[in-house]
């Protein structure tokens, strides 16, 4: 105990070259712990973003890609499939739903998603958990109609029966507006976690009337117009949507229907197994993943070098102070200990600053994580693979320690009271 | 001296330039433009697709969707190695669904499994695959169903107990 004191006091009296290794371990601790959540956050919240799709059909592109757009509204489609491959997938003996998806617009940055009411039926996250509404209903057969996710309607502060005007393109300012036809916000879903939150649904026939006067890539003009009135006299069938969410009455059945719908004679298209999809994507992110965490490992590993070497530096000059520990009768192991409790309280507390400064962290950068990448870092314990890194550093630390406290352990069987410098 | 070439940058621009017109898009068009011509139905070409398809054979179908499968298997436990295709995953990431095939990666040359070889497992812990092409040994009782009902669908299926690397000797 005394022991402990004793390295504490001392440290104290050296408490700005301290102060400054446990910081350095400290910003290098939380650099590896935050890589550690980053990383298995974004596998978390992909794993659960979408569950009980048995397959995702859209334009013939790569597995990864088609995933990437039609699940987690990243990047874009290569192509829309036509209406009616959607009608003879849905009507398929061996599928049970289909939930059609077309995409492409946006409002002040979050995706619309166009579909029909099976998406609030049969859209499963999570571990097969449905979507429910927060407040006010699905949207009904006027094309008009829109549900926020819970991310829209918190930030950008709408309730029900409000009206919204939907814009051209994905960018986060859109120069062009659908705004002529403006959508009321009939249902607000509940939090998920995943990419439903930051997205507004609307109806396939919406989506359709918002480019229904819309000519050669530019909205009509003068008479050309039409208003909302008029487009829901009109016969808003969609001819094209982006992707197809396809559940099945048997899971065996699904590479049967894969291997139909990729060979599908009508047009080319694509269909990928989410779970396969995602173990693609992870073993692409992999190669990035471990690059990171060799670095960090190697940033910490400089931290701790960088407090082996303060040590060292200090220990010449506590030589008399060893002596005079000697004279009182401390033993030369307990100069070692002193040593080795030096360095593990240094580790220590670098470890407790970096955790601290890991939560501080979470606590500033999870708005905007979870706003412009939908990366959701929730404030949980460190989970035992971070606490096993923490033991890990703690460990190397002490490992650290001995070898000033051999040299220490030597000098302090050699020096006398009086030291010859 | 700094301050007056400061100044100077200032007001040359827009001295030179005046007040900048504020321009809509639709003002790039002239007023009196004819409207585009009506755009061509889109995926014209794919009809190609139908009028050749006379002369192509239909697409692969799996040989027997509902394959004969041996029903003595039914209620044993079984050990079997094979390849994880995911279905379904947990939280972590961790696979708790998924189906077993004996090979993996080359099914497009030839058409996909029959369902007598493919068997369907849950695993209540859950397995974390990393590399698709990773063979898993998988062990726990098997139930076959013998035919399509409202239920459950023909086939082998499986709760995982074990699950364990195949390792090459």
């Amino acid at each position: 105990m005394y022991l402990l004191r004793l390295a504490l006091a001392s440290l104290n009296n050296r408490r700005f070259t301290a102060l400054l290794t446990v910081f350095a371990i400290a910003l290098s601790v939380c650099l590896l712990l935050a890589v550690e959540r980053v990383r298995s956050e974004t596998r978390a919240s992909f794993a659960s973003t979408i569950s009980g799709t048995d397959l995702i059909v859209g334009a013939r592109s790569g597995s990864v890609n088609l995933l990437l757009y039609s699940v987690f509204r990243i990047g874009n489609a290569t192509n829309n499939i036509r209406w009616d491959s959607y009608q003879q997938l849905a009507g398929h003996p061996q599928v049970k739903w289909a939930i059609p998806l077309s995409l492409g617009d946006s409002h002040r940055g979050y995706r619309v998603l166009g579909t029909s009411p099976a998406y609030f039926q049969h859209y499963r996250f999570g571990r097969q958990q449905p979507l429910q509404l927060a407040e006010g209903r699905a949207f009904a057969d006027d094309p008009f109609e829109v549900v926020l996710g819970a991310e829209v309607a918190q930030s950008l502060g709408y309730r029900l029966d409000e009206r919204i005007v939907l814009a051209h393109g994905v960018a986060k300012v859109s120069l062009v507006q659908h705004d002529d036809k403006p959508f009321r916000v009939v249902g607000i879903l509940r939090r998920t976690g995943t990419p439903v939150d930051r997205t507004l649904h609307i109806n396939l026939a919406g989506m359709e009337a918002l480019h229904v006067d819309w000519r050669g890539g530019v909205p009509a003009r003068g008479a050309g117009r039409v208003s909302a009135e008029q487009a829901r006299a009109l016969d808003l069938q969609p001819q094209q949507i982006t992707a197809v969410l396809l559940g099945l009455n048997s899971r065996i059945a699904t590479f049967a229907l894969q291997r139909e719908i990729n060979q599908y004679r009508g047009e080319p298209l694509l269909a990928v197994l989410p779970g396969v999809a995602l173990q693609e994507l992870w073993s692409l992110m992999g190669t990035a993943e471990q690059a990171l965490f060799v670095v960090s490992l190697f940033v910490v590993l400089t931290g701790l070098i960088g407090m082996l070497t303060a040590i060292l530096t200090s220990l010449n000059e506590r030589r008399r102070e060893m002596a005079i520990l000697r004279s009182v009768g401390a033993r030369p192991w307990h100069i070692a200990g002193l040593l080795v409790i030096e360095a593990f309280a240094l580790a220590l507390a670098g470890a407790a600053l970096g955790l601290t400064l890991l939560y501080v962290g979470i606590a500033v950068a999870q708005a905007p994580l979870q706003q412009l990448y939908g990366l959701y870092l929730p404030f949980g314990w460190p989970s035992g693979y971070e606490w096993r890194l923490l033991g890990a550093i703690l460990l190397a630390a002490v490992l650290m320690g001995a070898v000033p406290a051999w040299r220490a352990y030597r000098q302090s069987l050699a020096d006398g009271l009086s030291i010859r410098v | 001296m700094s301050r007056l070439l400061l100044a100077l940058l200032l007001i040359l621009p827009a001295a030179f330039a005046g007040e900048a017109r504020l321009l809509q898009w639709s003002e790039l068009i002239p007023e009196g433009a004819p409207p585009p011509p009506p755009p061509t139905p889109l995926h014209d070409l794919s009809q190609l697709a139908d009028a050749l398809a006379a002369e192509t054979g239909p697409a692969a179908r799996q040989q027997s969707p509902a394959a004969p499968v041996v029903e003595a298997l039914d209620g044993i436990v079984a050990r079997l190695p094979g390849y994880i295709v995911p279905l379904e995953m947990d939280g972590e990431g961790r696979v708790i669904e998924f189906l077993l095939v004996p090979y993996f990666g080359a099914c497009i040359h030839v058409p996909p499994p029959p369902s007598n070889q493919i068997v369907h497992a849950t695993s209540e812990l859950g397995v974390r695959v990393d590399q698709l092409y990773q063979p898993y040994w998988i062990e726990g009782p098997l139930t076959v169903e013998p035919t399509s009902s409202e239920l459950a669908e023909a086939g082998y299926r499986m709760v995982a107990q074990t699950i364990e690397l195949y390792e090459l000797d």
